[in-house]
């Protein structure tokens, strides 16, 4: 195995030109508005209207939060400090024993020590840790509060799969993360200098499937249940540290 | 394992074996009620942020996928060049058999055994798995519903939910004889998701090659938006050593400002979520310092019939999410589920993208008419495709072409029941022939029109014949 390919060395194959010279020569003579039902003019850029969320409350964004993440079958923890201890008893005796995976980023560390101190076995982050595990701990890039979801990045967390292989995931996240909506996020990722993760999900609950009788089942090939901490400290929320509303 | 039908059955034919199956009917209704409820409820909770309601950001969309569309192959450069960068290969695919024989290629090449797939419509539409299976591969569909109708050995019936035409009882029923679940496997969809759940795993940490398709393509980060619930998209692009993504060339947005909208809109038009569970961004290989993810990134950009769509009357329909909303409210597919389509594409927007997509089959045009042009669909179109203009069009080109003798009959209809003594020798014809009028359902030319009708037996005596006596 060669390992990651350096930047600028993908290959193409096929002609590209050929490919889109039947495209080109189709829009060339411009696109026919649908008389019946005329199209609206095109927009792009920071012209493209952003939505709003009417379950979003701008004056109470850790309540906007918590409400949308257990809305969305995971459970969310606001505190004050630290990842409070009943919580990490309770994981612990869920565990009966077995692994604990965590990931090398700030908010999870922190877990896995206190999680060692109990006696448990906490392993550092590789795939195969991770299918052992029955609890990842990661921390969070990002957290939005309109959708409830928590932002994992590949490059912070050192990859993907240990929020994911084990059936449990805990992610501590810093109120100083939240942005209101996704918008705050994803309209971001293409700025200048910003430069992308290989791997950047925004996670919204548990994995779950509806492809029997379109019933909600949690746990299909992702973690069945999903605890977010969402730790006060510091900072308020990304939209309003400037004299805003501190919750 | 294609179980496309168009080629050997009509229409007709396959529409009437669904209608006639009161369990799927049964089991599709059920579905898409449920459906139809969560979107609107997921939708009502969107704002343009001036009151518009969420019918401003779908005219939005529609304006947005109208500007992507018109830049098309400068965009599809843009991003190209970006996966070059980030040390993604890029695959041009003019046709469904250019995309095959590339993926053919990288999983030969990787020397691949196992290949585990995430749910996707383009690598249907290009019949990829038996192609891969051909060339020794073993394929293993890692969305549950995906999975079920690959056990099956049939296609997917709906877009996102591809067995939603099947019951709990019958899933369990096929986990016993398709991969040896014990007998006892309970009927309750938590037991059955849990078999998958423990079958799947050990497909995803052996797999060399993950297949994806994507939801959206942005232009300017050269990335790839994968939406999924289940979690197997995430891994089908964690653990194989090499991810190909099979992308539709239509299906991009030029920046993130366009990406984020469409993405609002996808999951609450497909299930009524605020987002589906994952929303995976994935732009390049695996970065240095990574402990997983794909070493290799395959691209494949695909044509297969849409450049020929640009810039002409059926344009639009290249601004389709593939969310499956027009399924959902659909009236004929309610009654039928999505085989009787026939193709990879159910609904009415597969009723449009059949006869375009698929039009080496003869047999593609006519799937046109699977619609009652009530107009639904265009009303739960996330991106306002004028669904129901593209289907009378596609309507007028079928009747276009319709065969010389139906022509010559309406010319010949016409010119009698222009003139009034010509008209009345027809009708005191019919009065004569009214015997005959049971057996017209059985002359070749009009068992198909009285197939389902009952053809009408005229009076013993005409109007103008009773108006002429004094009634």
């Amino acid at each position: 195995m060669d390992g990651p390919r350096p930047a600028g060395t993908g290959r193409e194959a096929g002609d590209r030109t050929a490919f889109l010279a039947p495209a080109r020569r189709r829009l060339a003579g411009g696109v026919p508005a649908n008389p019946v039902h005329p199209p609206p003019a095109p927009l792009a850029g920071a012209a493209v209207p952003r939505p709003a969320y009417r379950n979003l409350d701008p004056d109470d964004l850790v309540g906007t939060f918590a409400r949308a993440v257990a809305e969305a079958d995971g459970t969310c923890h606001v505190v004050e400090g630290d990842v409070p201890d009943d919580l990490l008893d309770r994981l612990v005796d869920e565990l009966g024993g077995r692994p604990v995976v965590a990931t090398a980023e700030p908010g999870a560390e922190g877990v896995a020590r206190r999680l060692a101190d109990r006696g448990v076995a906490v392993e550092p982050f590789t795939v195969e840790a991770a299918a052992r595990a029955a609890l990842g701990v990661t921390g969070a890039a990002a957290a939005v509060a309109a959708t409830g979801s928590v932002v994992l990045d590949s490059r912070r967390a050192g990859g993907r799969t240990a929020s994911l292989l084990p059936p449990v995931h805990l992610c501590v996240v810093q109120v100083a993360a939240l942005h209101p909506t996704p918008a705050d996020v994803l309209r971001h990722l293409g700025d200048p200098g910003g430069g992308l993760p290989p791997s950047l999900v925004l996670v919204t609950g548990p994995s779950r499937t509806g492809d029997i009788e379109q019933l909600l089942t949690l746990g299909a090939h992702g973690p069945t249940a999903l605890h977010v901490v969402l730790v006060l400290d510091g900072p308020g929320p990304a939209s309003t540290r400037d004299g805003g509303a501190r919750a | 394992m294609s179980g496309h039908q168009l080629s050997g059955t009509t229409l007709r034919e396959r529409t009437a074996a669904a209608v006639a199956d009161e369990r799927l009917r049964g089991n599709v209704a059920r579905a898409v009620d449920r459906f139809a409820s969560h979107r609107l409820r997921g939708l009502a909770e969107l704002d343009d942020g001036q009151g518009g309601g969420p019918d401003a950001l779908r005219r939005a969309a529609r304006a947005v996928k109208a500007d992507v569309l018109a830049r098309l192959p400068d965009l599809l450069e843009q991003f190209a060049d970006r996966v070059l960068d980030l040390g993604g290969h890029v695959c041009w695919a003019p046709t469904a058999a250019d995309a095959r024989r590339y993926v053919v290629e990288v999983v030969r090449s990787t020397g691949a055994r196992r290949v585990a797939k995430s749910k996707s419509m383009a690598t249907e539409e290009i019949d990829l798995n038996p192609a891969l299976e051909a060339a020794g591969a073993e394929v293993v569909e890692t969305d549950l519903g995906e999975w079920i109708v690959q056990l099956a050995g049939e296609t997917p019936s709906h877009i996102i939910a591809p067995a939603l035409h099947k019951d709990r009882h019958q899933i369990r029923d096929l986990f016993v004889d398709a991969v040896a679940a014990p007998a006892d496997l309970p009927t309750e969809p938590a037991e059955l998701v849990a078999f998958a759940r423990r079958r799947l795993r050990d497909v995803f940490l052996g797999a060399d090659v993950g297949v994806t398709g994507a939801n959206v393509a942005v232009a300017s980060t050269g990335s790839i938006v994968l939406v999924t619930n289940e979690g197997n998209g995430r891994l089908v692009t964690a653990l194989p050593r090499v991810h190909v993504v099979v992308l539709g060339m239509e299906r991009l947005a030029a920046d993130w400002h366009q990406a984020e909208l469409l993405l609002a809109l996808l999951a609450r038009s497909a299930t009524g979520q605020r987002l589906s569970s994952y929303t995976s961004v994935v732009t390049g290989p695996r970065g240095p310092g990574e402990v997983d993810g794909p070493e290799e990134l395959h691209v494949v950009v695909l044509d297969n019939g849409r450049s020929e769509l640009l810039g002409g009357e059926h344009h639009e329909m290249l601004a389709c999410i593939r969310c499956g909303a027009c399924l959902n409210v659909c009236p004929v597919y309610r009654q039928t589920g999505g085989h009787a389509y026939g193709w990879v594409y159910p609904g009415p927007m597969g009723a449009v993208l059949t006869p375009l997509l698929a039009a080496e089959h003869p047999e593609a045009a006519e799937v046109a008419d699977a619609s009652t042009l009530c107009a639904a669909c265009m009303d739960a179109c996330p991106v306002q495709i004028p669904l129901q203009d593209l289907l009378l069009s596609l309507r007028r080109a079928k009747a276009a072409d319709a065969g010389r003798a139906e022509r010559a009959a309406w010319r010949a209809w016409s010119a009698a029941w222009s003139d009034p003594r010509r008209y009345a020798a027809t009708t005191r014809a019919a009065t004569w022939g009214r015997w005959a009028a049971p057996l017209a359902g059985r002359l070749p030319v009009a068992r198909g029109w009285a197939a389902g009708r009952t053809v009408p037996r005229p009076a013993g005596e005409r109007f103008r014949d009773r108006w002429r006596r004094g009634l």
